[in-house]
């Protein structure tokens, strides 16, 4: 502390850090790792859920992007550090599926982490450009069967939601489609809004207000429910392929060894936050909804990450697509 | 009329080839496809192609009249300037921002032989200060200020 | 007359006093921050982002679009000072600036920079504020086989980036493609040249490679000689262009305004060759050419005004689509979704405002800049007085920091030590790294889309003279070709000439 004070740390910090050292966990502040870069889906539910468990938590939680590797990186990261606390993960879906598309990941995912709570579940959407010839899904559903391999399928890139989608879509409707991958969402909505590309599956985070604004044709969802959002878009299910049910489902983790108290404080914080009327209207907007408390739970999450895991592996392996 | 041989030209002339060469073996490694689907060793298979061939042509074209010497090489400056973020990236996480950062400024003061040991220790400090209150205190980056290896 | 009023909506928004302020903090701090080395346009909103959350929506936006624009000025000041380039644009400005700044005509360059970015600025506000639907549907016709055939036109208009031999600018400009292809292959997820490493899986990262290879090279050249730069024994005098300077800015600027415009406006990767392109066109028309690399005016006024008309038509398919255009852009969307505003294809209609007001504060966050940066100038140029010595070790720790801070990875750090001894060892060996860097921003973009283009004709090679944009810029691609290269066959048959005798 002599060098702190060398250093001109301001007398406010220190006084906050002494008080703040008097309560038990937390004592100073909690780095969220996020396995992607700043400004993505992933990022934008970190943001808004760090904040709010910060102030349930008396601390402040700062997020660090740590992207790379599909989130491998991110998470291999959060595996290896110290598991005080004071390291969280916040990671989606790839938490399971990069368990089968990297054949040699750095870590065990199954071992080498403790749970904190789901936080959302991200629905999807199967889109399509907007001059596309169907009307409806069962149309859809008819003429991507007959058409099969003359239309194209884009998707973000190996292990994003929208490939995971795609490859549900394929396999659910048993027709090879073109795929053609891009480097992110952003690249691939863009072909998809000038009608390069046919059908794309994405979640509603970056879809919503494309589908609002009327420049791509929604066709379902990808939930077991309709959306509130989108009462006339029928689900999957209703379109005879169940298979194709997906959401991209966000979960907290702390590195394996992580007393159980503090996962529960964690926990706990999570559900405050996420029952909090300004995190559900913001959730809203992006097309989703906060997790319900008894999913915001250590038990919830680790069940929802072993059924995914077993899950995707045949998916996946059918696909035969790795990452490495 | 009398023929030299361009240091500079011929040894650039190699390192293109070596660097090709090593972006063809390893392309070869990988599926090549066809040119209607190509595979991801294709096209960096025919880059490093081209590469090979245009450091074959700089290497010939090395011998000419009048060669350009190459000079003095700063050698202090690459042992004591590039290891400094090499040192950087080992350290910031195990000691922390602080002392990372200071020991990196330190390590690349001594660079040049104009600098006096003492201001190298004093510039170190003041720029480990100036990064501190502005990166970690007022921007709030997520580094950590003192790592693991610094608790006891 | 519709946008009138929308422009006065916006002016309206824009100048509360609240706004303003916060416009004027933005492009100080994005200034401040995008000065110090290393640290580039990505980096710095990245730092400053978490401070725009706690503002109203409209003020958090315009701050971060002056944050945005600060470091875009910060980083070619740090680019013609030191050739120390924080991001793809203005590496082409550190070509000539810094050289103008050895001869010790810093405050000139900065001066060049700072008017010819003004003056783009404010005409591609203009633009983006009349035009912006209409240019939103130009950028959608650009397909793969479009791109494809940019980046080909960008490809051979590199060679003009170099002022030694051809030959080795063209190695170069291949190797940079081949490094452009380090990690995974997005097609088929095989990882690439990365020798194990699965933190260069996303591919190098362009900042350590741009700091390795010009500003770390340009630091183990000054350690050479040990000798005190020659920046310091003429530089205070020239702060201000000369009236011949004005003269001769003028035309380049305008070319490089309508240049960055045009290119601006395409989402995935038009606005990077927006600059080089710039660069190349000045040097063809030059009469002058071979000062090109030696520190001339328009290599300077050309790229920034291009550059910074760019960073502004850029904002198009953002506001009309809700689509990113670059990382800065995605990290606009991240901010502004944490503000409850989901970008779309509506923002304008459903939040005029907002949109409006987002426009009317890039003009004024420009105008800000100048008035900002002219007087500044005076300070930075003082900077170079700065003995070298104790100069380097500082950059050092700031572009530790900034190549640490994109994405807290340490091996991005370790990719810096060694592009620095590649760019040293390149340098020593007269290739120059302007063509590397060029090839490797296009290697990935040029791949993808020539691999996408081919998937989506099922195989068909004559899509891309099938489709008449790609067509046409393949055909300017080969005007450029001819052009480039007749003066060149007809200067060797020249010195082949004067052999003989």
């Amino acid at each position: 502390m002599t060098y702190l004070r060398l250093a001109g740390v301001s007398v406010g910090a220190l006084l906050a850090a002494n008080a703040a050292l008097a309560q038990g966990y937390p004592e100073r502040q909690i780095t969220m790792v996020v396995p992607f870069a700043a400004g993505g889906p992933t990022d934008t539910v970190a943001r808004l859920v760090a904040e709010k468990m910060g102030t349930e938590l008396g601390t402040q939680i700062i997020i660090e992007n740590l992207g790379g590797a599909g989130g491998t990186l991110g998470a291999a990261q959060v595996a290896e550090a110290e598991a005080d606390g004071y390291t969280v993960l916040l990671h989606h879906i790839g938490m399971a599926t990069s368990e089968t598309l990297y054949r040699n990941l750095a870590y065990d995912t199954l071992n080498a982490f403790e749970y904190v709570g789901l936080v959302t579940e991200v629905p999807m959407t199967v889109l399509a450009r907007k001059d596309f010839e169907p009307a409806d899904m069962a149309s859809f559903v008819e003429y991507v069967k007959a058409n099969g391999d003359s239309l194209t399928l884009a998707n973000a890139g190996i292990g994003a939601a929208s490939h995971l989608c795609g490859m549900l879509l394929m396999q659910a409707l048993e027709v090879p489609l073109v795929t053609v991958p891009y480097k992110g969402t952003g690249p691939a909505m863009t072909d998809l809004l000038g009608g390069q590309v046919d059908i794309m599956c994405d979640q509603t985070t970056n879809t919503t207000k494309q589908i609002q604004g009327g420049t791509v044709k929604a066709y379902a969802v990808t939930t077991p429910e309709r959306l509130e959002l989108f009462p006339d878009l029928p689900t999957v299910a209703e379109a005879g392929i169940p298979e194709a049910e997906v959401s991209i489902w966000h979960g907290i983790y702390t590195p394996k060894g992580t007393p159980a108290e503090v996962n529960e404080a964690l926990s706990a914080s999570l559900q405050k936050a996420l029952a909090d009327p300004a995190i559900v209207q913001a959730f809203a907007d992006l097309g989703t909804t906060p997790s319900p408390a008894e999913d915001a739970t250590p038990a919830a999450l680790k069940e929802k990450l072993e059924t995914e895991i077993a899950r995707w592996k045949p998916v996946i392996e059918a696909a035969g697509v790795y990452a490495d | 009329m009398k023929t030299e041989i361009d240091k500079g030209d011929a040894i650039a002339g190699i390192l293109f080839i070596l660097a090709g060469l090593f972006f063809a073996y390893q392309s070869l490694g990988m599926e090549l496809g066809t040119s209607l689907r190509m595979g991801p060793g294709y096209f960096p298979l025919v880059l490093a192609g081209v590469l090979i061939l245009l450091g074959i042509t700089v290497m010939v074209k090395a011998v000419r009249n009048e060669a350009e010497p190459i000079g003095p090489l700063a050698i202090r400056g690459i042992l004591l300037i590039l290891p400094a973020p090499i040192f950087f990236g080992l350290t910031v996480r195990g000691l922390g921002f602080v002392a990372s950062l200071f020991l990196t400024a330190l390590i690349a003061a001594f660079a040049s032989r104009k600098m006096k040991p003492h201001y190298a220790v004093l510039l170190a400090v003041l720029v480990t200060i100036f990064s501190t209150l502005v990166f970690s205190y007022a921007l709030g980056l997520p580094f950590q200020r003192f790592g693991p290896w610094l608790r006891f | 007359m519709e946008f009138l009023s929308n422009l006065a909506l916006g002016f309206a928004t824009a100048t509360s006093v609240a706004n303003l302020g916060f416009c004027l903090i933005g492009v100080i701090l994005g200034t401040l921050v995008g000065v110090l080395p290393g640290i580039g346009a990505t980096a710095t909103i990245a730092m400053l982002l978490p401070i725009t959350f706690q503002l109203e929506p409209v003020s958090s936006l315009i701050m971060l679009a002056g944050i945005y624009y600060g470091a875009q000025y910060g980083g070619s000041t740090t680019a013609i000072l030191i050739n120390m380039p924080g991001e793809s644009s203005s590496a082409v400005t550190a070509i000539d600036g810094y050289q103008l700044a050895r001869k010790g005509k810093a405050g000139t360059a900065l001066a060049v920079a700072a008017l010819g970015s003004f003056f783009a600025g404010s005409v591609a506000t203009f633009l983006v504020a009349i035009f912006a639907p209409p240019l939103t549907v130009v950028a959608l016709k650009f397909g793969a086989a479009e791109y494809f055939s940019l980046m080909v036109l960008g490809l051979v208009s590199s060679v003009a980036l170099a002022h030694g031999s051809i030959l080795k600018a063209l190695a170069m400009v291949v190797l940079g493609l081949l490094l452009g292809l380090v990690g995974t292959d997005i097609y088929s997820g095989t990882p690439r040249f990365i020798m194990g490493i699965r933190e260069y899986a996303d591919g190098l990262n362009f900042v350590a490679v741009a700091v390795g290879v010009f500003g770390i090279a340009e630091i183990l050249r000054n350690l050479e000689s040990e000798q005190t730069r020659e920046v310091m024994k003429t530089s205070v005098r020239n702060l201000w262009p000369s009236r011949e300077d004005f003269r001769r800015m003028i035309a380049p600027m305008l070319r490089g305004t309508a240049l960055g415009s045009a290119l601006g406006i395409l989402p995935g990767g038009g606005a990077i060759l927006a600059s080089f392109a710039s660069y190349t066109v000045e040097k063809r028309m030059s009469k002058t050419p071979q000062e090109f690399g030696r520190g001339a005016i328009e290599g300077v006024a050309g790229p920034e005004s291009a550059n910074n008309a760019g960073a502004q038509t850029s904002f198009i398919p953002l506001l009309t689509l809700g689509i990113p255009a670059n990382p800065v852009m995605a990290l606009m969307v991240g901010a502004m979704i944490i503000q409850g505003i989901v970008p779309g294809p509506n923002v304008a209609t459903e939040q005029p405002a907002l949109f409006w007001g987002i426009i009317a504060s890039m003009w004024i966050g420009n105008l800000m800049l100048i008035v900002l940066n002219l007087p500044l100038i005076g300070l930075w140029v003082k900077l170079l007085t700065v003995p070298y010595y104790v100069l380097f070790p500082i950059i050092m720790a700031f572009c530790s920091i900034g190549v640490y801070s994109v994405r807290s990875n340490v091996y991005d750090l370790y990719a810096v030590a060694a592009f620095g001894l590649l760019g040293y060892v390149m340098l020593k060996l007269r290739c120059e790294p302007a063509p590397l860097l060029l090839g490797f921003v296009l290697g990935p973009l040029l791949e993808e889309n020539l691999r996408r283009a081919m998937i989506l004709s099922r195989g068909d090679p004559a899509t891309f003279v099938s489709r008449p944009i790609s067509a046409g810029l393949l055909l300017l691609s080969l005007v450029v070709l001819v052009v480039v290269f007749l003066p060149q066959v007809r200067k060797k048959r020249d010195e082949v000439f004067v052999e003989d005798n």
